[in-house]
């Protein structure tokens, strides 16, 4: 893998809440374009592998670098200025906002006005402009925050569990635009749902108790019984 | 539990304010002692219960003016004077209490606050025909001599007030050590796990409010009886910040914070006001650069110094409700 | 009772409340998105009214004064901010409120070094007199119902058609999706915490000619804010605004009625409404950032 194809490095990061531990010497690449899942039981460290990287945990040791930046130091919205978005597990919008000023403050951080891309992946979007964002389901909310954070054409998406507590036809339809995203856009993303995860993956990073067990790269190799083993 | 190993701590401490009597002037002396009672009640409701308060002056002029009240009105007899403060700030804090116990940290200390500017204005204005407004209530020449301690003379109420200084401490370190001291942190901490055990919160917080504010009270009566007056100064807005200071500076939550803050607090105000009249400015600057240097205060930052130094030594550590 | 008192009473606690709005609307601002207590904010009200005195008597102009006042309480608003709020942001509540309570002290120790003991008075810049349904009433009163309106709409606009009103209202529900999108959040602290300062210091300037200047100002206004922003709820404009006119109207009529409960009545109104929501009328439960 050539270094300028590696848009993220990961080296023996470790990080923790105050004084008990969560990462412990954490080291994971991504080249650009490619689809990295993270999989792992509750518990295990994937959501603050996330966070650090996104800059929203200080780790107590390690590097992360992208494109020969270090990410460490930064503050998070440098990190979000740099083309690496943070997308949280918890399916928040600005629910006092409508759709339309949630992409408007999406926009405004990123100077991308052209909505086009996000009304391609989530036509829906279009019909709720003017709705007050507290009303949308949880599908939409998902559907919101990804339209959100790809404005401005980000080199990375950090998604956290973007598929939990959805209906399995509003899961489908995230696959293919993770999949179309995918083309354009590297994608690390913390799943449970591991049929969905080995059908896009081009990696995959098994987690226990806030370490790295398992690095799946081989195309053969990525399907769900052989994550389970390490979980 | 080892009797000599639970109270070493109170001993020692205690010992060395006795010392400093011998080096100090009374009325300092007399002063750090009452403030620190003072600064007792503020230092549990903020590093044991997680309530910051800005209102200690209300209780403080409850205990004042009950004791006030009776001393200029009824009887002569100082120890009942006292009794009437602490009574007076028992029923303040069990019909207050209920209410504000129930409101979140930034609503109760501002609640606080507006109590006590509102007793402010009560006995400065509202019941001015009673209270004689800002001249305040004089009874100093009609106290009687009491027997054993007589409290009208100053040096006899030192010994008085080192007493219960003593026995408050006593009392406050065994509550810290038993489980309603436990509690008590439980609740700071996470108030639904206290819930899911089957306590109530509100219940431990209301316990440790009348507490708090009782002591506070009791101060207040001390100051009644030792400055032989009480006016509404004792309670004007521009006071609300010495408890909370005075709790800061010697560290939150510890044990002998409020000791060594008055002691530290009073002198740098005897020393200081010589010097420049405009104390607010150290106040205000002091307290900030205790935040931003890491808020432990004096003593809490000393206490775990200290235990380590014992620890070494084979001697028990006092755990001395230090965090 | 008859009308004309009536009427002067209303007007004037209409006025009052609106100088109360003035100065709640930063404390609730700064709560809502900051999640802190910033009760600094009184400062920014003693500059305000203390820059007012100075400048005014400097160039014989009271407006260019409270001008002056609010330029100056933003300034120094900034930089409290700066040197104490940026390091504390993520500390929680108590901790922030006991550092603004240093600064709030501080400040007045500055205020007492520069300007002294005495209180200082400032003329009115309007001395004139309206007739309304037959009542004489000060045209600066009115003047300062009209400022406070027009604060209460700009203050709208703001926060509902511009985008960075829009990111600080979005920063009130989570300020860490707003970070996540790529806004640089400490901007708009620093900026809610200026908007915050400068309305603190219109209000002292603004009320300044009306009462006699004095160091303790702050703090005698202190409980009536607190009552104000408790009754309205933390973090609410609509609460605010609401709260500010019904405080208003109880110290000034309730003085009407029997002149020292007045001062008390706002916070028996506050024990009742907290005893049905412990969170005043409009505000939101506490959540950590």
């Amino acid at each position: 893998m050539s270094s300028r194809d590696e848009i993220l490095a990961v080296a023996g990061l470790n990080a923790a809440y105050g004084e008990s531990k969560v990462l412990f010497d954490v080291s994971v690449d991504v080249s650009r374009n490619q689809v990295v899942a993270c999989v792992g039981r509750n518990g295990a460290g994937k959501s603050t592998l996330l966070k650090t990287i996104a800059g929203f945990l200080k780790p107590t040791s390690g590097t992360i670098t992208s494109d020969g930046e270090n990410l460490v130091a930064k503050p998070a919205f440098a990190i979000a200025g740099m083309g690496i978005k943070y997308i949280p597990q918890d399916k928040k919008v600005f629910s006092d906002l409508t759709v339309r000023e949630n992409l408007e403050l999406g926009s405004y951080a990123s100077q991308d006005y052209d909505w086009v891309p996000v009304f391609d992946y989530f036509p829906k979007l279009k019909i709720l402009m003017d709705r007050k964002a507290g009303y949308l389901s949880g599908g939409e909310r998902q559907m919101l925050m990804i339209g959100r954070a790809i404005l401005g054409r980000p080199k990375m998406l950090l998604v956290d569990e973007p598929t939990e507590g959805l209906a399995p036809s509003i899961v489908m339809h995230l696959r293919d635009v993770f999949k179309e995203l995918a083309k354009k856009t590297a994608l690390v993303i913390v799943e449970q749902n591991l049929p969905l995860v080995c059908a896009i993956a081009d990696k995959i990073y098994a987690m226990r108790e806030g370490r790295i067990v398992a690095e799946l790269k081989e195309r053969a190799s990525i399907k769900p019984e052989m994550c389970e083993q390490y979980l | 539990m080892n009797i000599l190993r639970w109270w070493w701590g109170l001993l020692l401490a205690f010992a060395l304010v006795a010392i400093g009597r011998a080096f100090l002037p009374l009325p300092f002396a007399n002063e750090v002692l009452i403030f620190s009672i003072y600064t007792m009640g503020c230092n549990y409701l903020l590093g044991r219960v997680g309530f910051i308060s800005f209102g200690q002056p209300a209780y403080l002029a409850t205990g004042a003016y009950g004791a006030g009240f009776y001393l200029f009105y009824f009887g002569n007899n100082p120890y009942l004077g006292l009794l009437m403060g602490i009574a007076a700030g028992i029923v303040v804090s069990l019909i207050i209490g209920p209410l504000f116990v129930r409101l979140r940290g930034d609503y109760f200390a501002l609640v606080n606050l507006a109590l006590a500017v509102i007793i402010f204005y009560l006995m400065q204005k509202v019941l001015a025909d009673i209270t004689h407004g800002d001249n305040g209530l004089w009874y100093l020449t009609s106290l009687t001599s009491t027997p054993i301690l007589d409290l009208t003379r100053p040096d006899q109420f030192f010994i008085f007030a080192f007493l219960v200084a003593f026995a408050l401490w006593a009392f406050y370190k065994y509550l810290d050590d038993s489980i309603f001291g436990a509690l008590c942190l439980a609740t700071k901490i996470n108030e639904d796990k206290v819930k899911f055990l089957g306590y109530s919160s509100f219940g431990i917080r209301l316990f440790a409010f009348v507490i708090a504010n009782t002591t506070t009270a009791l101060a207040g009566a001390m100051y009644a009886v030792y400055l032989g007056f009480v006016s509404p100064a004792i309670t004007g807005p521009d006071r609300a910040a010495d408890p909370v200071v005075v709790t800061i500076l010697g560290g939150v939550g510890t044990l002998y914070g409020p000791l060594v803050g008055s002691v530290v607090y009073t002198g740098m105000k005897d020393v200081l006001s010589k010097i420049i009249g405009n104390w607010e400015l150290v106040i205000g600057f002091l307290l900030v650069f205790i935040m931003l240097a890491g808020e432990k205060g004096i003593w809490g930052s000393l206490a775990p110094l200290l235990q380590k130094l014992f620890t070494r030594d084979g001697k028990a550590p006092d755990r001395g409700g230090s965090r | 009772m008859n009308t004309q008192l009536l009427i002067s009473g209303i007007i004037f606690g209409l006025s009052l409340g609106g100088i109360f709005f003035l100065m709640s609307i930063g404390l609730s601002l700064c709560f809502g998105l900051m999640r802190i207590i910033s009760l600094d904010q009184l400062l920014y009200y003693s500059v305000g009214a203390y820059l007012t005195y100075t400048i005014g008597l400097l160039v014989g102009d009271v407006w260019l004064g409270v001008i002056g006042g609010v330029v100056v309480a933003a300034i120094v608003s900034l930089l409290v901010e700066r040197v104490v709020f940026r390091r504390i942001y993520e500390r929680d509540l108590p901790f922030t409120m006991i550092t603004s309570f240093g600064v709030l002290v501080g400040g007045v120790g500055v205020i007492k070094y520069f300007w002294g003991l005495i209180p200082r008075p400032v003329p009115v810049p309007i001395a004139a007199q309206v007739d309304i349904i037959g009542t004489d009433i000060p045209v600066y009163r009115l003047v300062i119902i009209g400022v406070a309106v027009l604060v209460y709409l700009g203050i709208w606009l703001f926060l509902n058609r511009t985008i960075i009103g829009k990111a600080i209202r979005a920063g009130t529900e989570d300020c860490e999706h707003v970070e996540g999108l790529g806004i640089n959040v400490y901007r708009l602290f620093t900026i809610t915490f200026i908007i915050a300062g400068g309305l603190s210091g219109l209000a002292g300037g603004l009320y300044a000619p009306l009462i006699m200047v004095d160091p303790q100002m702050g703090l005698e206004v202190l409980a009536f804010i607190f009552m104000v922003v408790i009754i309205g709820g933390l973090g609410s404009i609509k609460g605010t605004l609401i709260s500010s006119l019904l405080v208003g109207q109880v110290v000034s009529l309730g003085s009407l009625i029997y002149a020292p409960l007045a001062q008390m009545a706002p916070f028996a109104v506050m024990l009742l409404i907290l005893l049905v929501k412990p969170t005043g009328l409009f505000g939101s439960a506490l959540q950590k950032r």
